[in-house]
């Protein structure tokens, strides 16, 4: 059972990163490449900030909550490193400080990357999953799990994708979080023809 | 004289993207709105030629800003240009009055070629 859920849910990440991957290079005019299959992994609640970090590294944190057919949570997780080469790419600012301007272009980065994940998904399974405006946060990781996190139904585990990047001759590694609400998970599967998970 | 284009999106990031593609092609950007009801605002007081409007924003989302637009000119040109490109919200948007519906990300051409298009 465990198996095949994450089996899907990797198959849902390959799709869906896809898409985001894409329409972010399209952002950056082309520059940007991924670098390896995403890889998802269910984690308990408590070691998944870790996994993206270190609960005391500074990560930014791009986050949503998604409404529609399909209710849950989604965010796009960045080590401060990565988040200022991609700033850079797209406002030409190397302060190597998280700006007005540069908090606003990873915003609609973020925005961007997890409104094209859901598009995706969407035409896939003809279900509306609607993001609300996203939240951005800039803090250790501990702390910005608990903003992405905010109301989430998180019971035990997590669904992290793992992704790495290559623009402009550096690596960019980020981390995709999609936290469909236990009863919509079941119609994702539903939609595909899968059998209730 | 160029015609006249308000920008509406939440993000500082993306109207700035917006305005440099739109200034450079032979428009004139009269205003920037970040949200629904200072678009209303801005496109009573600046009477635009057209609009690029985001769909998900704070205070007031894109499509409630269309309708009400629609009301105040029924001949308003408004061009969606917003990342939430599901078909359900594609129809949405134009059935309350959208001209055109550009998905983020979206290339230069792509906006100069909308706006000729329903600008003319």
């Amino acid at each position: 059972m465990r198996d095949t859920k994450l089996d899907f849910l990797k198959e849902l990440a390959n799709i869906g990163t896809g898409h985001a991957t894409t329409a972010l290079s399209q952002m950056l005019s082309g520059r940007l490449f991924q670098l390896v299959v995403p890889d998802a992994q269910m984690l308990p609640f408590d070691k998944a900030a870790d996994y993206v970090g270190g609960s005391e590294q500074v990560i930014v944190g791009i986050f949503v909550v998604v409404s529609g057919d399909v209710r849950g949570h989604m965010a796009f997780l960045l080590p401060l490193d990565s988040a200022l080469v991609l700033v850079r790419l797209l406002t030409g600012d190397d302060s190597g400080e998280v700006h007005e301007l540069a908090r606003s272009a990873l915003q609609e980065l973020g925005n961007i990357m997890i409104t094209s994940y859901l598009n995706a998904l969407a035409k896939m399974t003809d279900l509306l999953m609607a993001p609300s405006v996203p939240g951005v946060a800039v803090d250790m990781a501990g702390a910005v799990w608990q903003s992405v996190l905010a109301g989430a139904e998180v019971a035990n585990e997590v669904t992290v994708i793992r992704t790495e990047f290559f623009a402009d001759g550096e690596s960019i590694e980020g981390h995709i979080l999609f936290l469909p609400d236990d009863d919509d998970f079941g119609k994702i599967a539903h939609s595909l023809g899968l059998e209730e998970m | 004289m160029a015609k006249t284009v308000l920008i509406t999106d939440d993000t500082a990031f993306m109207r700035m993207t917006l305005r440099n593609v739109i200034e450079k092609n032979g428009y004139s950007v009269v205003g920037e709105a970040g949200d629904g009801e200072e678009a209303i605002a801005l496109y009573k007081e600046l009477t635009p030629d057209m609009v690029t409007m985001d769909i998900t924003m704070p205070k007031m989302d894109g499509i409630s800003a269309i309708k009400e637009i629609m009301k105040v000119d029924p001949q308003a040109k408004i061009i969606v240009c917003s990342a939430m490109g599901q078909k359900p919200m594609v129809i949405e948007a134009l059935s309350a009055g959208a001209k055109d519906f550009l998905v983020k990300p979206f290339d230069a051409e792509r906006v100069v070629e909308s706006l000729r298009k329903i600008g003319s």
